[in-house]
């Protein structure tokens, strides 16, 4: 018997002044006894086994990734599953899935969480498809995906949303994202963090993480669950296909992945392991698991061209002379594209700020953690650019938690530099932002410190909506005020 | 059968802290090796410190690189019992073991991992091993023994095989270690 409801929870919990102890996994309570809890509390998820629901990624022309993963008990260290399950998976031209175009078997191992990642091919170009997969005897919810198209287009429309921090609000703004007309999704990182629980709820937060700072595969899996407990994360999943790289928090703050000894690179390893296991991922396999290749460049149509870098893998440490942000490799991939770039739209996916940003004029910079802290290849990068004569530049960026907008210049202390891109930063889905007092005082002091800096907004949450023709590229910021709303 | 090609370290050039560009049967991706003699002495593991019981004569270790990499693909059997038609029904396990260590209480580690992969290159299975903490090691220069095993997944045609080995802190010398790398399958049920 695993009966407990939200007002025996919490009076058992308050009667134990411990309320933050028993959200949700407090000692003796079973996975299911958790996983109850994490609803009483406001979690919820997708009927089992598909408790986490599905998603699609890297959509090509003729293909896209299916993702699933397994979890009858979403918040177990272990499933209660075979070592390997067969999972059936569908894709249709309809949403009723009656027009089926492709379909197909897929092991879904116990070594890699029970996920499976589906690389679908020889699907038609700028197409609209619904997918579902079946295993256990039970279906998972419809998931829509989308091809990329070919050739001229129009218009591409999409959304970039970053910093998803589920102690500090609910997903009102994946909510949102589910129900606009995208393309595509792109995520700029910080899709969990890895810190334990801060504070009581609900007293101090509206929800919190379900334990202690996690450092193993087992303690990844149950945080990507519990953060896909959000049915709003989940129904943007299920909506449009995504892009992903990722930040810091997925794995450690402000973490050099190549720096640390043994035990961090155990760390590392189980979060890029958990990451890759419960996210719409098509490996690259220029390497191999558990180092999942996140950078590389995909078109859409003629109009748009997308280079999603990874900020965190090959980076050294910050503030040295020939540090690198990108790693050697990266650094003359993405210099090799920028030589063979087509005549389109340049969107880099960029994980944290790649424009200088001092706290005063003439002081130093605010955050080393980003491309401040890596100046000389900032510098090598940003002037390749200017010298290959690449156009139509910008660049998409997530981390802070707030909305800049940036001119970019080789030389961000020589106003005369020329601009050769714009930087659009977005606010947080939900990660703390700072206070509307901070910003009334430090937004003109770093629009002071920083000429190229065209546009501060922080104290707001939400995602960005990027409306692209070929004469156009316009952003809307889709943000709510103060907290983050239900 | 090992169907890891020079899992030993005792095939091709060295024998010395030198590192090496070429490894019998593996692929460098990055850095440089080195395949050290047990004998060298200089604080390397010797063969009186904790290690493969039946060990051969050397050992990798990451050379001066800050990070050392070699893969190593392997095309699982098309026939036999643990062939093509075991694996699709569901008949075969892997069994990943390595011996990796470093030295003493440095955090420079060793980690091996298999990645199964179908036809086209898709992820099934994983398996990740060490890289072994100091703690683990009791901060003593030792390679100690890790194993994984689990069922090979239905449509899995090729495993790769990744050695990394990693330099924490200064210094020049990368410490990983690892020896008595091995890969092998197992038929399980009826031979049907």
């Amino acid at each position: 018997m695993t009966g407990l409801d939200r007002r025996d929870l919490l009076k058992a919990a308050g009667a134990a002044g411990a309320l933050n102890l028993a959200w949700p996994l407090s000692a003796g309570l079973s996975p299911a006894q958790a996983r109850e809890a994490a609803e009483a509390l406001g979690a919820d998820y997708d009927p089992a086994p598909f408790t986490l629901g599905v998603a699609s990624g890297d959509p090509q022309p003729h293909s896209v990734v299916l993702w699933t993963r397994l979890a009858p008990e979403p918040l177990a260290a272990e499933q209660r599953l075979p070592e390997i399950v067969e999972v059936e998976w569908v894709v249709a031209a309809d949403p009723r899935m009656r027009r089926v175009v492709a379909r197909g078997t897929v092991p879904a191992s116990a070594t890699l969480g029970h996920s499976v990642h589906v690389p679908v091919s020889g699907l038609s170009s700028g197409t609209r498809y619904w997918y579902a997969f079946k295993a256990l005897g039970r279906t998972s919810r419809t998931g829509r995906t989308k091809t990329a198209p070919v050739g001229d287009i129009a218009s591409v429309r999409f959304v970039a949303a970053n910093c998803q921090a589920f102690h500090d609000g609910f997903y009102a703004a994946h909510r949102g994202i589910a129900r606009e007309d995208v393309d595509f999704v792109l995520h700029l990182g910080d899709y969990i963090y890895e810190h334990g629980q801060v504070g009581g709820v609900p007293a101090d937060v509206v929800r919190d993480h379900e334990g202690p700072a996690v450092f193993t595969v087992a303690d990844y899996r149950r945080r990507h669950a519990l953060y896909k407990g959000d049915a709003s994360l989940r129904d943007a999943h299920a909506a449009h296909p995504w892009f992903l790289t990722w930040d810091d928090h997925e794995v450690a703050n402000d973490y050099s992945g190549t720096g640390g000894g043994a035990p961090f690179l155990q760390r590392r390893a189980a979060a890029y392991q958990a990451w890759y296991e419960n996210m719409p991922h098509r490996d690259a396999g220029t390497r191999s698991l558990p180092d999942p290749v996140i950078h590389r460049t995909r078109r859409w149509g003629g109009l748009l061209e997308l280079t999603i870098l990874d900020l965190r893998s090959y980076r050294s440490a910050q503030n040295l002379a020939d540090g690198t942000i990108l790693g050697a490799e990266q650094k003359s991939w993405l210099k090799r594209n920028v030589d063979g770039a087509p005549d389109s739209w340049h969107v880099w996916a960029n994980s944290i700020m790649l424009s200088q940003l001092r706290g005063r004029p003439g002081g130093p910079y605010m955050f080393t953690d980003q491309w401040d802290g890596f100046l000389a290849e900032r510098e090598e990068v940003l002037n390749h650019v200017h010298t290959s004569g690449l156009e139509d530049l910008v660049v998409v960026t997530g981390d802070w938690h707030s909305a800049f907008v940036d001119d970019i210049r080789p030389d961000f202390d020589d106003t005369s530099s020329p601009v050769i891109g714009t930087e659009f930063t977005a606010h947080s889905i939900t990660s703390g932002a700072y206070s509307a007092d901070w910003n009334r005082t430090n937004g003109p002091v770093m629009g002071a410190a920083n000429p190229h800096l065209k546009y501060f907004e922080g104290n707001r949450y939400g995602y960005d909506v990027y409306e692209v023709t070929p004469r156009r590229f316009n952003d809307s910021d889709n943000a709510a005020g103060g907290t983050s709303q239900r | 059968m090992n169907l890891v090609v020079n899992g030993n370290a005792e095939s091709g050039p060295g024998g010395s802290a030198e590192p090496v560009g070429k490894v019998t049967g593996w692929e460098v991706r990055d850095g440089a090796p080195a395949l050290i003699a047990y004998s060298l002495g200089g604080g390397y593991p010797t063969p009186a410190d904790p290690g493969p019981p039946a060990r051969g004569s050397r050992f990798f270790s990451g050379g001066n690189s800050p990070l050392t990499s070699l893969a190593q693909d392997i095309v699982l059997p098309a026939r036999g019992r643990t062939g093509r038609a075991h694996v699709d029904a569901g008949r075969v396990r892997y069994t990943l073991a390595g011996w990796l260590g470093g030295y003493a209480g440095q955090e420079d580690g060793a980690r091996l991992s298999v990645e199964f992969r179908d036809g086209r290159g898709t992820p099934l299975a994983l398996s990740v091993l060490g890289p072994v903490t100091a703690a683990e090691r009791q901060s003593r220069t030792a390679l100690v023994e890790r194993t994984a095993s689990a069922a090979v997944p239905p449509g899995a045609r090729t495993a790769r095989v990744l050695l990394v080995l990693t330099r924490s802190g200064g210094g020049t010398s990368n410490d990983g270690y690892a020896d008595a790398i091995s890969l092998t399958l197992t038929a399980t049920g009826g031979d049907k």
